[in-house]
């Protein structure tokens, strides 16, 4: 199997605040791999530093072989990894097909000078685009949503058209950053099956980040748990539920 | 050039730098609590001026009574700007919120000009501020020796209740989490009108110190030192009192030294506060004492 | 071609009648409103680019039109003007020879500026923050100062008199038109769409994959080759220039059709312009004494500019969209305004 990401000693600090230290994991290619800790952990920092929004104090990434630290967020989406925020954050002021064709951006296949004298180039590639976005929406579901302001729509869809603009980015690892936080717990059981579909159609790996105990237990191959910034431990998920150390971190914080 | 000019450059260097620095601290604190500039800073800082003559010229009093009566009023002026055009938009979109402050700005000025007109108006200087100050025989006017002293005085004092009391915490707690002070308990709006106000009042002491450097205003007068001081606040780190303190002083300095140095540039003298916002952008656009309050927030 | 494309193009088409017709049968003061019509419409769809669709607060226009005019004067003026014109410090000689005629002196100077707009776009974008605002305010002072100073470019204080008047309905119109065309066309492609993203969330546009920074680029660097041109219709309409000539007032009028306008719609930017350029005319009542009843009431000279300002932060404050908000005109709109009324008829 593929190492699709391996974190190595990463640490990130804060001024005097050591947000994530010496965080290492690997992710092998086609798992499910969680991120779970308390509150203010570090773990969306940790995902920060991942997609290159910060730069660590220390360590190093590599993404399917290559060293990514140092590199422009939008330069590590194009080399195929994609990322949703923790609270969603799509383009409220454009529909669902609009946030979804931001996805293309960086393969765009027309430039300035096509789109000012609207060249054949750019129509064939501007419906192409508007296609793939449709096929997009349509494998997940929300075909019917397309044409909607995304901030209309309920809270769940929300969160699953802000996966979907993540996958119109053709990400080959997709980091979820707590995508059941706020859910009830009938959508919180929808958005599982729904990444579980997503993962097996796109053939992704996911990284993912929770909080809800049971949807990690229920979805991930590999539990990694931070708490102050530091890995206190790494399993399967009877692995981690019996661990002392992560009963410790977690007592009076488990909701599920 | 000889020590004694140096020795003058340095002081009237200083003594401009102070008053940057003065009026830089609103922009800094404003921006600090509700990521605004508040593009009418200046224009709150000309007004001041014109609140001190009024207190002197039209209602005779004197210039101590009237100097204190421009600053509290001035202050009162930050705060009504804050709640009448600010705090109605403080949910809307940021973009919103600049364009009310241009407006604010604009406003200002234009209503100062069809009250008052366009021509200077002469600033009265009491007495205390107009003579001249004799150092081992080089030749210092007072103002330009008092208005440091005033200005680090403020400065100490604001520095006491930024660290010292509750409102001051709370303050600076807000320029880190605006939502959970307000979980907190704490009275936000009251604390942003106090913002207001203080720089406010700060724009005051330093309209009118700049006003009886150069004892004539207009209007428009709040729009320069409003840009400078703002490049000030930047190069000081915005949202860091002390770095915009710092930065008026860099920024003042620098702009007397070079004029003195290079006299062919005088004419240029209004345009470096300009390159130095460039660069601070380009080469430390944290500044020299502050953190990235832009950092992306996740 | 489909039906809308033909309304569309009808449209234009009875546009230019009308201006056809007005040109003959319309006051000289009024078709001169409808060229500074034209002039306003390209500006202000260039600053709703920036401000409206990017999202990106900026108070370029004086700063950039004063660009545009200066080098556009200086290119059309020709050498023997210059020599007479520069009496106090003659002219640097390369540019005293150079001259040439009305277009490509238009585009020379919307070019420079666009150059200077990325000049001033590069510090700016590449960090966060609302610096944009300032300094380009912070230009526009500037440029005042500079154009003051270097005397054997501008004339310094004397300014530029005597400029050929070229500018004509039809340039004016010309103009906007295509300004209008190549700035829909921007906001209605895959570059309008990564403008609006970072608008609406920078993070999140990032996280897509898009170079914000370029993006704030291009919708900045239009603009400025617009505003440029822009000046170069003004210099040669009002034929003097001076470095106190564009002052803030006119990125202020135009900050209030974009605003009244709609942020980002450019349809809405159309209409904006048209009223508020025809407003303002009209407001100059209240800066002319008049007699009401009897009563003498004295013109209150700068009068307009307050109240431009309060009604800036009326709307700003409570009609934050404007008359489009974010949308735009659209035929479909319109036949289906028209049915509803038809079935509310019945
Ligand atoms: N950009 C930043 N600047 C300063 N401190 C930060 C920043 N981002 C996060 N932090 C701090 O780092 C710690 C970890 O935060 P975070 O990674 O968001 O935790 P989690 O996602 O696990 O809840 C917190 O104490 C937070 O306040
Ligand atoms: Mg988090």
């Amino acid at each position: 199997m593929n190492i699709a990401l391996k974190c190595d000693k990463i640490t990130m600090k804060f001024g005097g605040l050591t947000a994530v230290n010496e965080f290492s994991a690997e992710i092998r290619e086609h798992m499910i791999f969680g991120l779970i800790g308390p509150n203010g952990a570090g773990k969306t920092t940790a995902f920060n530093v991942i997609t290159g929004n910060l730069k660590p104090t220390s360590g190093d990434v590599n993404f399917f072989g290559k060293s990514i630290v140092g590199l422009k967020p939008y330069k590590i989406v194009s080399m195929g990894m994609a990322r949703t925020f923790q609270n969603i954050r799509l383009f409220s002021n454009l529909t669902v097909l609009e946030n979804i064709l931001t996805g293309f951006h960086h393969k765009l296949q027309y430039n300035i000078v096509d789109t000012v004298l609207r060249t054949p180039r750019y129509y064939k590639h501007e419906k192409e685009m508007r296609n793939t976005a449709r096929e997009l929406l349509k494998s997940v579901g929300l075909l019917d949503k397309a044409d909607l302001k995304a901030s209309g729509l309920p809270y769940g869809e929300r969160r699953e058209v802000e996966i979907a603009r993540a996958l119109a980015t053709g990400p080959k690892l997709l980091l979820l950053d707590e995508p059941a936080a706020g859910m009830n717990p009938q959508e919180t059981l929808n958005l599982m099956y729904f990444i579980q579909e997503v993962k097996e159609s796109f053939n992704l790996t996911v990284f993912l980040i929770e909080h809800d105990m049971k949807f990690v237990m229920n979805l991930c191959e590999t539990i990694a748990v931070l708490d102050h910034g530091v890995k206190i431990a790494e399993g399967n998920p009877e692995e981690i539920q019996k661990n002392p150390d992560v009963i410790r971190a977690y007592l009076g914080d488990i909701d599920a | 050039m000889d020590l004694t000019t140096i020795l003058q450059q340095l002081v009237n260097g200083i003594s401009l730098g102070s008053l940057y620095g003065l009026v830089a601290i609103g922009y800094t604190m404003v921006y600090g609590v509700i990521r605004l500039i508040n593009f009418a800073h200046g224009d709150i800082m000309m007004v001041g001026m014109y609140f001190a003559v009024t207190g002197i010229v039209a209602m005779f009093l004197p210039w101590w009574a009237a100097f204190l009566l421009s600053m509290v009023a001035t202050a009162l002026l930050g705060v009504l700007v804050d709640r009448l055009a600010y705090k109605p938009l403080r949910n809307a979109s940021r973009i919103s919120a600049l364009i009310t402050a241009i407006g604010v700005s604009f406003f200002l000025e234009n209503l100062f000009l069809v009250v008052f007109g366009g021509v200077p108006k002469a600033f009265p200087v009491p007495s205390v501020f107009g003579g001249v100050i004799n150092v081992n025989g080089v030749i210092f006017p007072n103002i330009a020796i008092i208005t440091p002293i005033i200005a680090i005085a403020f400065l100490l004092i604001l520095l006491f209740i930024l660290h010292k009391t509750k409102y001051g915490m709370a303050m600076r707690a807000l320029s880190f989490d605006m939502e959970t002070v307000r979980i907190m308990g704490v009275n936000v709006d009251m604390i942003i009108s106090i913002v207001f106000a203080i720089g406010s009042f700060l724009a005051a002491v330093g309209g009118i110190f700049w006003a009886m450097r150069y004892p004539a205003i207009n209007p428009l007068i709040g729009i320069m030192p409003g840009l400078k001081a703002f490049a000030a606040a930047v190069l000081g780190g915005i949202g860091s009192v002390m770095g915009a303190a710092v930065g008026g002083f860099v920024i003042g300095l620098s702009e007397i030294l070079i004029v003195a140095l290079f006299p062919p540039l005088a004419g240029y003298k209004d345009a470096f506060a300009f390159l130095f916002l460039i660069f601070v952008l380009l080469f430390k656009p944290t500044g020299i004492m502050g953190e990235d309050l832009e950092r992306g927030r996740f | 071609m489909n039906k809308k494309t033909i309304l569309t193009v009808l449209s234009v088409v009875l546009l230019f009648l009308f201006l056809w017709y007005g040109d003959g049968h319309l006051s000289t003061y009024a078709m001169r409103i409808w060229e500074e019509v034209g002039i306003f419409l390209m500006l202000a769809a260039s600053y709703n680019l920036i401000n409206g669709v990017t999202g990106q607060f900026s108070l370029e226009p004086n700063g950039f039109v004063a660009i545009g005019a200066y080098v556009t004067a200086i290119l059309i003026l020709t050498p023997a003007q210059k020599e007479a014109m520069f009496i106090i410090t003659p002219m640097v000689p390369w540019l005293q020879n150079l001259h040439m005629s009305f277009f490509p002196a238009l585009i020379i100077g919307g070019l420079v500026t666009a150059f200077v707009g990325f000049l001033l776009g590069f510090p700016v974008f590449r960090v966060r923050g609302d610096y944009l605002a300032i300094v380009t305010l912070g230009f526009g002072l500037t440029i005042r100062v500079v154009s003051n100073n270097t005397v054997p470019i501008t004339n310094g204080a004397l300014g530029l008199k005597g400029l050929p008047t070229y500018t004509t309905i039809w340039w004016c119109w010309g103009w906007a038109v295509f300004a209008m065309i190549v700035i829909m066309r921007m906001v209605n492609s895959e570059f309008g769409r990564a403008m609006k993203a970072v608008r609406d969330d920078e993070d999140a546009a990032i996280a897509m994959g898009i170079n914000t920074f370029w993006i704030k680029m291009t919708a900045f660097i239009t603009a400025a080759f617009f505003e440029g041109v822009g000046g170069g219709l003004l210099a040669s309409l009002i034929t003097i220039i001076s470095p106190t000539m564009f002052t803030f007032f006119l990125t202020f009028e135009l900050l209030i059709i974009i605003v009244v306008g709609g942020l980002g719609s450019m349809t809405g930017t159309a209409l904006a312009t048209i009223v508020v350029i025809w407003g303002s005319e009209i407001l100059r009542v209240v800066e002319q004494p008049m007699d009401i009843f009897g009563l003498h009431i004295p013109g209150i000279p700068g009068m307009r500019m307050v109240v431009f300002s309060v009604l800036l932060i009326l709307i700003m404050i409570f009609a934050r969209e404007g008359i489009m908000g974010q949308k735009e005109f659209s035929w479909d709109s319109l036949f289906n305004f028209f049915k509803k009324n038809k079935v509310a008829q019945k």
